[in-house]
């Protein structure tokens, strides 16, 4: 899919993989005049945003240069030390120059942006490259076998990697080896490839295929394997690439042929050595696998084409490319879609031409008719496979109970060797569940709390909190929570609050003293011990607090009792004395008050009866406003509400004792409330948390619930800990004393005890947790957890909870399922909470007489009525397929709303299957229990399941392996309905191995070439490229060659050659003692289960070009003499006449072939069968290749090539593949032509 | 009062290895509602059910239908029934249900026009929703209707060259923090987050039954590899972690009830790609795969600073005995 352009011709030059944000540098380019005929030259970067979605390349600078340029690269040197914080780019220029310039400032706009540069080459600079270890070197090429090392830290004099190759030529292409840092290439359009060792300063191998067609414009190392490499030509007579792999560097590896016309430059993703870039002639760019020559991609372009491509290095799926239409396109191999391109053509045509009436002739135009091929195809698909930067290789999630559920694939290893294919074999593909315990204090104390409650220890438990408490509020609370465990609690919650019965007793009773008063510093009743204040010592009291007031007379009457003198003179003393004589107390009363005598008053109105108290008393409080009034007031009165309403808050501790002392258990935790409410509610936080001791004494656990989190911060593990120890030991000491139903649980108690209860299954402590969940609770998020929990420890809800299973299982019908009568009448369903039941097929009658319980669990009242209808469901809630169809919903009546009840099924099917209810739980209707059969995987006929209870073996069949297995290959979907196992199952092995070349291959043949009997398997194309090769470790080791994977036929004893052994240059004293060498690379090695009778069939794909085995004799030195050049001994007789009837097939086939191409491969052909010559020579081939080969020429003169054809494939099949693989592909070649020419 | 003392180092101990026969790499591996079963994806093109009760490995499902390598699975909430999403690079998504005990293709969504790389369900209050992400550049809803279909909607080009990554944010109504039991559907907000390769994470909100981006964040440096929504503990923050292909891992936070003031904070700067985040479901650790193939956990201390607590070992060495009752069977 294109993403941006630039109409610019131009090379061009990705920032390097370290920049951020992404750049491409463009310089005008030399090759090319653009349609201005300019000779002006440019410098110009654009950054890649790919956050706009506009076509448009975002300009960053222009720099106008006085050169033009064949080659532009940009290299990461100094960006580590932020010396040159974009890097640097290098220009390769028309004069033979190599010029340095500063990227950040061309974007900053200097002037001086060059940061040398040096024009050493004789002519045009057209290579360029960076080496990616020693990112200060680059190496450049130019005319007359020109190549150059420059160090960018001493930029003046350029190193040389050698004596200059002979004859001298042009050098088009210079590359640095990509695994090992001193090994550089070079080509030049002769089609010859140099490869350099800078250690030792001389070319160590040279690479040139013998039909010297190759005209190479590209070259690329392998991005993960040393030793390989690819060349791409441009001549149109031979438009390939060719991949080579220097340890046998006599002819390619492989050869692609993808192009039909010459390449013009190629690019290696060093992403994924998978994608290789090529554009051509052709007007194509092809993404291929070098490794198996297949092309994954083609993008979609104009008739353009393209002479430079290159790949982002930052983005692996961004590429650009430059085409002689003087643009610049940049792409993504993803795929997607091409509206905003197209929209962006609109945009520039009514742009350009006005909307509608582009001439202003005053006439719309008319709508224009498209012909169909003019609208490009919309939707770009993406890569055949995967590239390997999207291919997730590791992973952790998280699930409930504190699990983590991790995997992990090895990367792939670097390591060659038979060992490590043995291994490779091994690996497993493992899933790991790991729980995982983070709050470990959290837990021990969670345990001790569960404990304490189950031994019901709770006493000794509070007394532990209290000594190991650090806040004395703490210690308080704690001390207050024991007390409810205790006799005589309130008297204990006195003497918590400071108020000890006998001490106050000894300071009263000092006989004959008024110290007491002393005690009552302010008059505040600071030190009162209400228990005591029965009436006649009330009074007492009374009078010792008027005693205060009025010290000075109550000394006075003090001494007046010395005499007793009955007064009844006019003044008060005498009126009372008078009233008192008569009997007449309530005068009497009313002198005294009237006189200010309240004790007497009161002692008089003792005497005068109850009624003549209480008045008293009233007219006494109106009259007195001392501090402590109210206390007596509301003592006399019994009014304790008032005494906690309206005191001071400072003094709730006496009020709250006041109240212990007083109150009814009736009225106490009332009054206990309301004094915590206000606490609460006044601003001193110290007094907050004060209430906390309030909502303890009055049993009121939400209240000390919502107390506590407001003080609280409630987040922590530890601090809900904190609470809900408070909370458990005072629901049990609730439970223990009050009446209240410990059952009740708030909506906040609710919440925290799910909160903690999540807690502690996030530490993996279900069982704890369910303990810890209040159990009979309708608040759904309790359920909800239960419900988790519960299934979480593999087992269902049980007993009563289970009948409120929290939400209905909705199932989803079958996709396919048209929409049948039942299933309309879903959207006139019921709206159900998701808790609800909805099913009403007839077992729920069956479940909802069994389980009448399920009925209170209804919904709360706010839900909607189950059975109005009219409120239609949320989507998705109400799953048509489970509505009974016999039963509109209208008539259900609610008792068949029930709880959707694994209790009851369990009850309905006690034995025969529980064990499946776990896996059929929820899925609706009788037929939910049926049992579990066996599990047999749909449209993999290699895979059988005998039983769900065991892991079934994988048992690899080699035909499925065998089986080529394209990666869409539009297999038929296995019908769902054919998904029944009973179908599937009895599928026998054997039946698979037979047919299954006739079917669909079995799905999980692609991606298993490294493990099992990979020898047979074709399909390397499916072969992850994280598998087929890997980074390399160093020069001497590398992986497996591909080329053995590719071919299908790789016997036991196939032997690949050896490593390049260092020195590279030793001469190679024994090809075949070392071809003998074991060794590890081939993928398919030492497969024991590789039998000839499985191999395949079918005829090998080979791609013409190939070449041979990579036998000893195909080895060749590249110093070495032409093989051709040694004396040959004759064929022998016998067989001459192979060769004769070879060659003479080859002059007729060149004789009626047209094309050229084909006339190449038929000459090639023909050069190829002298290995065959050769070996007929030596009279190596064995017997039955021999007589194989005198059938196909008995075919041959009965121009029977089919039959040729047929008996080919028997020899391949059977025969040694290294004693044939030299020319029997070639052979092949010829016989398919002769068939298809008909000569 | 609690003692705030530095956290001891996790117990990170492996109870159950389930080698799950798949022929390539793995992709994505979760666990159910409840923690008993899990899903896996491989290359090898298939998803696999195994029954992990008790350490044990019981295959209940090898699911074929995809025609390229499985991403991802996502599990969806079990009041709908077994349902179970994966998204695969056959540019497909397919929804796996189970019924009468065998799993079936209930669904194929072939609306992409590449690899599809994430899907994630929506908070089950809303329905069955699910969120799929592909590589086209488009992030598509795919809402079950009730009467066996499932609506589509798309948005397209939301991130240009590919969306990696979708995840929900958990139902919260705003105002509230507790969830109100009563029959009146709460009117939830609907938002969830994706991350792309054009490094951008983005927060997607629904107006009036259309989806618009919300938000654009800013601060990775190379694609989005995956963004994970914190689940709700009932505060108002909303919590966003995001890893990326620079090897950075972002936690991003909005205390704002209007969702508009979101601020990153470096996780940390890891030398390699990170894959993965994932959440515990308490919200407080974070799992971050990748930089270097390493799993590792975090936790924000008192400070607001992230602190790796725990490397995870692979069950090879430095692992704690199993707990008792808890064995393999294999």
């Amino acid at each position: 899919m294109k993403l941006k352009e630039v109409d610019r011709t131009a090379m061009q030059a990705w920032s390097p993989a370290q920049q951020h944000p992404i750049y491409l540098a463009t310089g005008t380019s030399a090759q090319q005049l653009d349609a201005t005929f300019s000779t002006s030259a440019s410098l110009e970067i654009f950054e890649l945003d790919l956050s706009d979605p506009s076509l448009n390349m975002k300009s960053c600078a222009t720099f106008s240069s006085s050169h033009r340029y064949h080659k532009l690269i940009w290299g990461p040197h100094s960006m580590t030390s932020g010396e040159r914080v974009s890097g640097v780019l290098i220009a390769g220029g028309e004069n033979g120059n190599v010029i340095l310039y500063d990227p950040a400032k061309i974007i900053a706009g200097d002037a001086e942006v060059i940061i040398a540069q040096k024009d050493k080459h004789t002519g045009p600079v057209r290579a360029l490259d960076v080496n990616m270890f020693q990112t200060n070197l680059v190496a450049s090429g130019a005319n007359e076998s020109e190549i150059y090392i420059w160090d960018l830290n001493n930029f003046a004099t350029p190193m040389t990697p050698g004596v200059k190759t002979q004859p001298l030529e042009d050098i088009s292409c210079i590359a640095w080896n990509r695994q090992v840092q001193h090994i550089l290439a070079s080509a030049s359009p002769s089609g010859r490839a140099t490869v350099w060792d800078l250690r030792k300063n001389e070319p160590i191998i040279k690479v040139s295929d013998h039909n010297n067609r190759m005209h190479c414009s590209g070259l690329a190392w392998h991005p993960d394997v040393a030793t390989q490499m690819v060349l791409a030509s441009e001549d149109d007579r031979l438009p390939v690439i060719q991949m080579w792999d220097l340890r046998f560097a006599s002819s390619p590896l492989r050869v692609l042929e993808s192009h039909t016309r010459g390449i013009l430059a190629i690019a290696w993703s060093m992403a994924d050595s998978e994608l290789l870039l090529s554009c051509g002639k052709d007007a194509k760019i092809l993404c291929s696998s070098p490794n198996t020559g297949e092309v994954l991609y083609e993008l979609p372009t104009n008739t353009q084409w393209c002479f430079d491509i290159q790949w982002c290095p930052r983005n692996p799926a961004v590429l650009s490319a430059a085409s002689f239409d003087g643009r610049i396109s940049i792409y993504s191999i993803m795929g997607g879609s091409t509206d905003g391109l197209r929209q962006k053509q609109v945009d520039q045509l009514s742009s350009s031409f006005g909307n509608l009436d582009p001439f202003g002739t005053g006439q719309p135009l008319p709508p224009l008719q498209l012909p169909q091929q003019t609208v490009p195809q919309s939707v770009v698909l993406p890569l055949k496979k995967p590239p390997k930067w999207i291919r997730r290789p590791v992973g952790a999630s998280f699930s409930f109970g504190g699990k983590l559920v991790t995997f992990e694939n090895a990367k792939s290893q670097q390591q060659p060797g038979i060992q490590q294919q043995q291994q490779q074999e091994q690996q497993r593909h493992h899933v790991y569940v790991s729980q995982v315990v983070t709050e470990k204090e959290f837990l021990a104390r969670s345990n001790q709390l569960q404990e304490a409650v189950q031994s019901e220890g709770f006493v000794s438990y509070c007394q532990t909190k209290i000594d190991t408490a650090q806040a004395d509020f703490e210690k308080n609370v704690w001390a207050f929570l024991k007390v409810n465990f205790e006799e005589d609690s309130r008297v204990k919650y006195l003497e918590l609050l400071g108020y000890r019965k006998d001490d106050l007793r000894k300071k009263v009773n000092v006989p004959g003293s008024w110290a007491c008063v002393k005690c009552f510093p302010d008059g505040c009743i600071h030190r009162v011990q209400p228990k005591m204040l029965t009436m006649p010592r009330m009074v007492e009291v009374l009078l010792y607090l008027w005693a205060k007031d009025h010290k000075q007379e109550t000394e006075d009457l003090g001494s007046a009792k010395k005499t007793f003198n009955i007064s009844v003179s006019g003044d008060v003393d005498g009126l009372i004395t008078q009233a008192l004589l008569t009997g007449n107390f309530e005068s009497a009363v009313d002198l005294c008050l009237h006189d200010n005598r309240m004790a007497d008053a009161i002692i008089l109105a003792i005497s005068g009866g109850q009624e003549l108290l209480s008045r008293t008393q009233e007219k006494y409080f109106a009259k007195m406003q001392s501090k402590i009034t109210r206390l007596i007031t509301a003592v006399v009165t019994k009014n304790w509400k008032e005494i906690v309403q309206s005191c001071d808050l400072q003094n709730w501790r006496e009020a709250l004792a006041a109240v212990l002392t007083y109150a009814r258990p009736d009225e106490f935790a009332a009054l206990c409330d309301l004094l915590g409410n206000r606490l609460e509610s006044e601003g001193d936080s110290l007094l907050q948390t004060q209430a906390c001791l309030c909502y303890i004494c009055a049993g009121n656990v939400e209240k000390l619930v919502a107390c506590w989190t407001k003080a609280q911060d409630g987040n922590s593990p530890l601090s809900l800990q904190d609470l809900i120890e408070k909370v458990v030991i005072l629901r049990k000491a609730v439970q223990l004393s009050q009446t209240v139903d410990p059952n009740v649980v708030g909506a906040l108690l609710a919440e925290k005890m799910s909160q903690y209860a999540n807690l502690l299954a996030a530490q993996g402590s279900i069982a704890a947790a369910l303990t810890f969940l209040p159990t009979n609770t309708n608040q759904p998020n309790i359920m909800l957890l239960r419900d988790r929990l519960c299934r979480a420890r593999g087992e269902l809800p049980v007993g009563q909870e289970a009948l409120k299973a929290p939400y209905e299982r909705q199932p989803v019908p079958k996709g396919r399922a048209g929409p049948v009568a039942e299933q309309m009448q879903g959207p006139q369903a019921p709206a159900q909470q998701y808790y609800q039941q909805v099913r009403i097929a007839p077992t729920v009658t069956t479940w909802s007489n069994k389980t009448p319980t399920a009925l209170p669990s209804h919904p709360p009242a706010g839900c909607p009525s189950d059975t109005q209808g009219d409120n239609p469901p949320p989507p998705g809630f109400i799953m048509p397929g489970a509505v009974n169809p016999n039963m509109p919903p209208q008539q259900v009546t609610p008792s068949n709303y029930s709880m959707y009840s694994q209790g009851g099924t369990r009850a309905a099917y006690p034995q025969t299957y529980q064990a499946t209810q776990q896996y059929s739980c929820g899925t609706g209707g009788p037929a939910l229990y049926q049992p579990q059969q066996p599990v047999v995987v749909p449209a993999s006929a290699s895979y059988t399941n005998p039983a769900p209870n065991t892991t079934p073996p994988y048992l690899p069949s080699a035909p499925a392996h065998s089986l080529p297995s394209p990666l869409y290959p539009g297999q038929p979907q296995p019908s769902p309905t054919s998904l029944n196992p009973v179908c599937s199952f009895p599928l026998p092995l054997g039946a698979s191995f037979q047919h299954g070349r006739l079917g669909p291959p079995a799905t999980s043949v692609a991606y298993a070439l490294p493990t099992g009997p990979t020898g047979t398997l074709p399909a390397t194309s499916d072969l992850p490229a994280s598998q087929r090769t890997g980074p390399q470790n160093g020069w001497n080791d590398p992986p497996a060659l591909n080329r053995a994977a590719k071919k299908k036929k790789v016997p036991d004893n196939f032997l690949p050659p050896v490593p390049i052994t260092s020195p590279i240059m030793n001469p190679l004293a024994d090809p075949q003692s070392q071809v003998q060498q074991p060794l590890a690379p081939a993928a398919p090695m030492g497969a024991p289960s590789f039998q000839p009778p499985q191999l395949p069939a079918g005829p090998p794909v080979l791609t013409e070009g190939a070449p041979g085995a990579p036998i000893g004799n195909a080895i060749q030195h590249v110093q070495a003499l032409p093989t051709e050049k040694i004396t040959k001994k004759p064929i022998p007789e016998e067989h001459l006449i192979l060769k004769t009837t070879f060659e003479a097939l080859i002059q007729r086939c060149l004789l009626s072939a047209s094309d050229p191409q084909t006339k190449r491969k038929l000459d090639d052909a023909n050069k190829r069968l002298e290995f065959l010559y050769d070996k007929l020579r030596e009279q190596t081939l064995s017997p039955t290749i021999i007589s194989g080969l005198h059938n196909i020429v008995k075919s041959i003169e009965t121009r029977n090539y089919q039959e040729g054809l047929n008996i080919h494939t028997h020899i391949v099949s059977t025969s040694n593949f290294s004693e044939t693989s030299a020319f029997m592909p070639v052979l092949k070649v010829v016989l398919t032509q002769a068939n298809k020419l008909g000569v | 009062m609690c003692l705030l003392l530095s956290p001891p180092p996790p117990q990170v101990s492996v109870i159950n290895t389930v080698d799950t026969s798949h022929e390539d790499m793995i992709h994505d591996a979760q666990m159910d509602y409840y923690g008993t079963r899990l899903a896996t994806c491989s290359s090898d093109r298939s998803v696999k059910i195994f029954d992990v009760r008790n350490g044990g490995q019981i295959l209940i499902a090898d699911l074929r239908g995809h025609e390229g390598p499985v991403w991802q699975v996502a599990w969806a909430h079990p009041m709908y029934g077994n349902i179970l999403a994966s998204c695969s690079y056959d540019r497909k998504v397919i929804i796996w249900k189970e019924e009468n005990g065998t799993w079936e293709k209930t669904y194929e969504y072939t609306g992409h026009d590449s690899s599809v790389n994430s899907v994630c369900w929506a908070p089950h209050d809303y329905g069955l929703i699910l969120a799929c992400g592909s590589s086209d550049g488009a992030i598509s809803l795919l809402s079950y209707t009730g009467d066996g279909q499932w609506e589509v909607k798309k948005i397209s080009n939301a991130h240009t060259i590919g969306c990696n990554a979708v995840s929900w944010a958990p139902a919260v109504v705003p105002g509230s923090l507790i969830e109100q039991p009563s029959g009146q559907k709460p009117n939830y907000i609907k938002r969830f987050a994706s991350g792309g390769c054009d490094n951008l994470v983005k927060i997607w909100k629904e107006e009036d039954g259309q989806w618009k981006e919300e938000q654009k964040l800013e601060a990775h440096s190379d694609w989005v590899r995956d963004v994970a929504w914190a689940p709700s503990i009932g505060l108002p923050t909303s919590t966003i972690a995001s890893c990326s292909q620079d090897g950075r891992v972002f936690i991003w936070t909005c205390d704002d009830a209007s969702g508009n003031s979101w601020s990153p904070k470096l996780l940390h700067k890891f030398n390699d790609v990170v894959w993965h985040v994932s959440w515990s479901i308490t919200a407080n650790i974070l799992a971050v795969s990748g930089g270097d193939n390493k799993v590792t956990l975090w936790k924000e201390s008192v400070d607001g600073l992230w602190a790796c607590i725990s490397d995870v070992n692979k069950g090879q060495g430095g692992v704690s005995a199993l707990p008792e009752g808890q064995q393999n069977e294999q």
